[in-house]
């Protein structure tokens, strides 16, 4: 392969603590080297910002709810359109884009990994299936165990080894990378109509509750020594007031020594678990209580699932939720049943700036990224595409970096915001390093990819590297937030694995990435309780057969294998 | 004033899409630089000079523009899309969508509209003198509103789902219209002076004056008795009351 140096790089790459020096960046086969030599294809790079790949620990790219989002939103699929050219296929769709332009909107950005944060094991080929054609990123999943009969059977019997044993055999069915949690216990609990109250409420005929639901897998991910945390959408989503359970869940894992260096839990999009009040009229912002915590606390990281002002499309696998959305805004509504695994829903929704509920919303996941002090604890995301679509990023960059760009936003948004929340009185203005943080470096380290070479350029790195049409040295981001925000969107280049694959924000080449999964072990004598019950339920319970229930290899291309288990 | 008049060159087969016809793109351009602008054959990127010919007579804003379309542009799709402001006129028949997310000015089409005259319409008004086929004014697939604003007349007769969606301005049929007129009206008006089948189903909101025969009426209306509306006698509807409608339907 070619050789590749990228002269007068202005570099910030937190993770080897390198704050906008000016140097170059020497490529070889696809990773960073110390230096090549004098036959390298060279790009001057001339003072301009260069980050690592950007890299997003929490978005919703592939799969099941994604594709039923496609379905139920035509009127979706007319935005963005693009024809093809003779790289590219069809571009379709702004909050739910087909595959293609899932892929190409990340690489416009100088985004170059993306790890879906919802697969049910049930439906994963179908994740894969998408992975497979989602050009040039990297890409991973996580793999739902929150209401899944089990995981409760076997914390009902107190069986800890055996909890790990199906998380490692889940995590093989499905190729994931990791444990998603969502709404523990809610999932099983919506089969009857009904949901989980809160942390000590039982989960309808399994008698066990969301609190151990958490305990158990997070002990069961460090027994199994995982790359990356336990990853919790929390309980109580979407209500006034659900702030408690939220603080509640945090001290779960307060205890939970991780077996690596990262968090012992990561808990998603914390805006819409920040809320204050005790219903839509009373509500308010409890961003700044969320933020408190974060600032007293070190066992925990989380993600901002800011909103974005106008379309989105709601998924997650909280089945609940989604009825009462539906309900709420006469909304169109899809409901999934994964058997005995979990529940899903979808509804496609609005955020309205003249609401004060949207700008609630839109001040806390602010507030929380800008009021916790250390910018590796709150990652930069938008839940995509619940709290807005992933194109939004260079926006809500420039909102971080602005206080101005702020005022300009706030300006357009119900007064009653602002007695509600703090976001109008914080002056902090974010600079490149802590974006650089909050875009790829802390999404790289929570998930454990740093050792796989993500979100950061040193040497032995992948040489994914974003080049943006900016001088950091002359561009006062404080003010310039247009130019930030256009400079963003589309990267003067994108280089995956050391190709350039976008040049001045256009597509030129359209790789196939990666998939990581894990493949981990538990105790045989675990495992083999846990295949006994497995293949009762089986045989009782799924509508498939074993046999044909695990994802095979053909589905998984340019796999990433990361083995691990009991130590 | 300037006056662009398009006449194609050959009989279309494969349907063109033309949202590139419009005043606002025309207005103050020659003939070439008109010519050169794009329109989709199928799937093939086509300069406007190889479809039609373009004759252009003075210079003026999108106000002033009237674009005369003559020929058969019956597989020309789009002719008008989110125009502003200007006149055009289409003797003959138009395909789909002409006129679609319109904000101002006019269309006159002298034959047939296709399907989806009008979606999504914000102003304007849109003259078809002849028939139209279905969904006049109409939301297209999974939006939450049809025309919002402006105004639709149809001389002859409309297909199924005159303004589905509708969310506000008017559409007028002079002749008959097929089943399901006004289905989850939010707020428009439709008058239908012919005759029509099951008006009004799922509205909410918004105003159905029948002035010929319904042939069968959705059992989902509180009948409020008799009403004038412009010196003429109706039984008056409200509904739909399976979604607490206040919609009113005004039948004869
Ligand atoms: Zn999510």
């Amino acid at each position: 392969m070619s050789e590749l140096l990228i002269k007068n790089a202005v570099v910030y790459d937190p993770i080897n603590k390198v704050n906008g020096e000016k140097m170059d960046i020497a490529v070889k086969d696809g990773k960073i080297v110390d230096s090549i030599g004098n036959g390298a294809d060279v790009i001057d790079a001339a003072g301009r910002l260069v980050y690592p790949g950007g890299v997003d620990a929490h978005t919703h790219i592939a799969g099941s709810k994604v594709n039923i989002g496609r379905i139920m939103r035509p009127d979706d699929s007319r935005l963005n359109n693009k024809p093809r050219t003779k790289i590219t296929r069809p571009y379709t769709g702004y909050t739910v884009p087909n595959v293609y332009a899932m892929g190409y909107g990340y690489a416009e950005m100088g985004y170059t990994t993306a790890f879906e944060a919802a697969i049910p094991i049930l439906k994963a080929r179908h994740t894969h299936e998408e992975f497979e054609e989602i050009p040039i990123i990297d890409k991973g999943g996580l793999t739902l165990f929150s209401s899944n009969w089990m995981v409760m059977d076997a914390i009902r019997e107190d069986d800890l080894d055996r909890v790990a044993a199906y998380v490692a055999w889940g995590l093989e069915a499905s190729r994931g990378w990791g444990v998603k949690i969502v709404n523990p216990g809610g999932g099983e609990a919506w089969g009857f109509g009904k949901n989980v109250a809160g942390l000590d409420d039982p989960v309808p005929n399994f008698e066990v509750t969301p609190r151990q639901i958490i305990r158990y897998l997070a002990e069961a991910n460090e027994k199994l020594n995982l790359p990356h945390s336990i990853h919790l959408h929390c309980n109580n989503l979407g209500k006034p007031g659900n702030y408690t359970t939220t603080l509640e869940t945090f001290d779960i894992c307060k205890d939970i020594k991780p077996k690596r260096d990262r968090q012992a839990v990561h808990l998603t999009h914390i805006q819409f678990n920040s809320w204050g009040g005790n219903h839509w009229g009373d509500m308010e912002s409890k961003g700044d209580e969320i933020a408190k915590y974060m600032n007293k606390n070190d066992h925990l990281t989380i993600d901002m699932g800011q909103l974005v002002f106008g379309s989105a499309t709601t998924m997650t696998a909280d089945g609940p939720v989604q009825y009462a959305n539906a309900k709420l805004l006469k909304a169109r509504w899809a409901n999934g049943d994964v058997e005995l695994e979990d529940a899903s829903g979808v509804t496609p929704l609005s955020y309205h700036p003249e609401s004060y509920i949207h700008g609630i919303m839109w001040a806390i996941g602010l507030e929380l990224a800008l009021l916790t002090e250390d910018p590796w604890k709150v990652l930069m995301t938008t839940d995509h595409p619940n709290g807005g679509p992933y194109v939004n990023y260079p926006d809500v960059v420039t909102l971080l970096m602005s206080k101005k760009k702020r005022e300009e936003a706030m300006a357009k948004i119900a007064d009653l915001t602002f007695e509600r929340t703090s976001i109008a009185t914080i002056d902090r203005e974010l600079d490149w390093y802590d974006i650089a943080i909050k875009t790829r470096s802390a999404h790289s380290k929570i998930l454990g990819m740093v050792e796989y070479g993500k979100g950061h350029l040193g040497v032995g790195a992948d040489a994914d590297i974003a080049i943006y049409d900016l001088k950091p040295d002359e561009t006062d981001s404080t003010i310039e937030y247009e130019k930030v925000k256009a400079a963003l969107r589309r990267a003067a280049y994108t280089i995956k694995d050391g190709a350039i694959v976008v040049k001045d924000g256009e597509i030129t080449a359209t790789p196939m990435g990666r998939t990581y999964w894990v493949k981990s072990t538990a105790p045989s004598d675990a495992h083999d309780r846990m295949m006994a019950d497995l293949k009762m339920k089986f045989k009782n319970y799924y509508s498939v057969n074993f046999a044909n229930y695990m994802v095979q290899d053909e589905y998984v291309h340019n796999p990433v294998i990361e083995e691990c288990g009991y130590a | 004033m300037q006056k662009i008049t398009l006449v194609p060159k050959e009989q279309f087969k494969i349907s063109i899409e033309a949202e590139t016809i419009t005043p606002d793109n025309f207005a103050g351009k020659s003939a070439q630089d008109i010519g050169a602008m794009i329109a989709y054959e199928g799937n093939t990127p086509r300069p406007l000079s190889e479809l039609f010919d373009i004759t252009v007579d003075g210079s003026a804003d999108a106000a002033d523009v009237k674009i005369e379309i003559n020929g058969n542009v019956a597989r020309v799709k789009r002719i008008g899309e989110g125009m502003s402001a200007g006149e055009i006129v289409v003797n003959g028949d138009v395909d789909m969508r002409c006129g679609a997310l319109m904000r101002g000015g006019s269309i006159t089409v002298t034959g047939y509209a296709d399907s989806w005259v009008g979606r999504e319409m914000r102003g304007g008004e849109i003259t078809v003198k002849g028939n139209a086929g279905f969904y006049v004014g109409a939301g297209y697939r999974g939006e939450p509103c049809g025309m919002t604003g402006g105004k639709i007349t149809v001389f002859g007769n409309a297909r199924d789902y005159v303004g589905e969606h509708l969310c506000g301005g008017e559409i007028i049929i002079k002749g008959n219209a097929g089943i399901l007129p006004g289905v989850s009206n939010k707020g428009g008006k439709i008058i239908i002076e012919g005759d029509t089948d099951m008006p009004g189903s799922e509205m909410t909101k918004g105003t159905i004056i029948v002035k010929g025969t319904v042939t069968e009426m959705m059992p989902v209306y509180q009948n409020e008795g008799i009403e004038t509306v412009d010196g003429v006698e109706y039984t008056k509807y409200v509904g739909d009351v399976t979604v607490d409608g206040v919609g009113e339907l005004f039948v004869k």
